[in-house]
């Protein structure tokens, strides 16, 4: 499971060095110099404008945007938790907690699986209308799915996945940490977890994020 | 024989008829998030219009006939609450609210970045629970910051403000008595800001053309004061993060 830990991880990585933040709305100018451009970010007469409501970090060399809320739309690469929804003549359906559907190939997926398994899964392509193709397929039996807004995952991976190793540690749960904002968990102290999560959400947008969890889970340790 | 009206002087000494100035809009209130259940909410008053917007999506557009391969749908429902106006209101949607839900919703197309999403559909429910003139800019300067607060990306907010006519000023944000003034005119405008690209604009009534230059001149000042609003609601969410900075 590390591994795909680390797959994801690399993304927060960039964020957690800038310190200067700058909350934008849709329209705000986010910079005029020329940079890579990231998410949420569109361009107008040579000037990076934000397209959402959002967090954006003036020192960066990319220009992005993250977003305070939002909806899924699969990428390449993502790791993403899945349910089985239907199954079809070469494979499944996979409902991946997006507004388009997700299909597996039966030919990419060693197990037999049925309606309502529970699986991890690798993007491996999304087409123009943004559905996703898998592969890379992991069955998970137990355990349970807690449902996180998506634009806050970075958040709950960490930097380099510090923030997941906290979780694991704090609560002695085994977690799968979905992209498309699904988290498997089994065993451990899923109900703390659960408020930790909670609490990682509700103070996505904040500095020193890890070591209030810290403090969070240890306190309740205490009681 | 018709009964000699009263005239009413509806701006004396550079005062209107509620104390406001020529260029000076009612007071407004705006809140964002106040519905758990939509994706993106907000609530407005402006002066006595109360509104409360809820946007849902975007998701998959059904009936399947309607959904566009190349860009998603906006599906503008705006809704006069049966006590909303003095007399009960039919609650059976009119030509009116057909009409002005078409127009608020292609104004907000303009802004919303639907390429972003095919076939896909984004509903958004404008409810109007009071009402004192200018509710269709109310409602669209409302359901842009319920767009913003579901995370819909958006080239820009869109904001709206009505400006007129009534006893021969040009005067802005009308109220009720000044809209039922014998020469009123009401123009509602919206507009995106930062392009001044204008995304509403309708009339009745009939003005000069130095009057129509002044009342537009007017009209996006007044948008870009309420733009200014919009964004402090918007920030006013996460407001902690900004103590932070």
């Amino acid at each position: 499971m590390d591994n795909e830990i680390q797959a994801v991880a690399p993304q927060e990585g960039a964020k957690a060095e800038h310190k200067k933040k700058m909350i934008v709305v849709p329209g705000d100018l986010v910079t005029e110099e020329r940079k890579k451009l990231g998410q949420h970010v569109f361009i107008e007469d040579g000037k990076v404008y934000s397209d959402a409501l959002g967090i954006t970090y003036p020192d960066s060399e990319i220009a992005y945007v993250v977003p305070l809320a939002g909806v899924y739309i699969p990428q390449r690469d993502d790791l993403i938790v899945g349910i089985i929804e239907r199954e079809t003549v070469k494979g499944y359906m996979v409902n991946i907690n997006s507004i388009y559907p997700s299909y597996l190939s039966a030919d990419k997926c060693r197990d037999v699986l049925q309606k309502a398994s529970v699986v991890s899964a690798k993007v491996d392509a999304v087409n123009e209308i943004n559905e996703a193709e898998l592969f890379d397929v992991r069955v998970f039996y137990g355990g349970e799915i807690l449902s996180v807004n998506p634009s806050k995952v970075p958040r709950i991976i960490g930097k380099n996945g510090s923030m997941l190793l906290v979780l694991k540690e704090g609560t002695g749960c085994n977690l799968l940490v979905g992209r498309n904002g699904w988290v498997w968990i089994k065993g451990g102290d899923v109900k703390k977890l659960a408020d930790a999560i909670k609490l990682i959400e509700s103070e996505a947008h904040l500095d020193n994020l890890t070591v209030k969890v810290e403090a969070f889970l240890k306190g309740k340790k205490v009681n | 024989m018709a009964k000699k009206q009263e005239k009413i002087e509806y701006v004396k000494n550079g005062k209107r008829l509620d104390g406001r100035k020529v260029d000076e809009l009612r007071p407004v209130k705006m809140e964002v998030g106040v519905l758990s259940n939509a994706d993106g909410s907000a609530y407005l008053e402006w002066g006595q219009n109360k509104v409360l917007v809820g946007v849902h999506g975007p998701k998959e557009a059904l009936p399947k006939h309607k959904q566009n391969p190349y860009k998603g749908l906006v599906r503008y429902t705006y809704r006069m609450a049966t006590f909303s106006v003095p007399d009960r209101k039919n609650p059976r949607p009119g030509r009116r609210e057909s009409e002005i839900s078409k127009v608020s919703g292609e104004a907000l197309e303009k802004a919303i970045f639907l390429e972003k999403f095919p076939n896909t559909a984004i509903d958004i429910y404008v409810e109007i629970f009071d009402s004192n003139a200018g509710t269709r800019v109310a409602a669209l300067t409302a359901a842009s910051l319920a767009l913003a607060d579901a995370g819909i990306p958006m080239r820009d907010l869109v904001c709206a403000v009505g400006v007129g006519k009534a006893g021969g000023e040009i005067i802005l944000d009308l109220n009720k008595d000044e809209e039922d003034a014998p020469d009123a005119v009401d123009i509602p405008i919206a507009i995106m800001p930062r392009t001044e690209e204008i995304v509403l604009l309708q009339m009745d009534g009939l003005l000069t053309k130095p009057e129509w230059n002044k009342a537009v001149k007017l009209g996006i000042e007044g948008c870009k004061r309420i733009y200014e609003m919009q964004k402090q609601a918007l920030r006013k969410k996460y407001a902690e993060a900004e103590q932070e900075m």
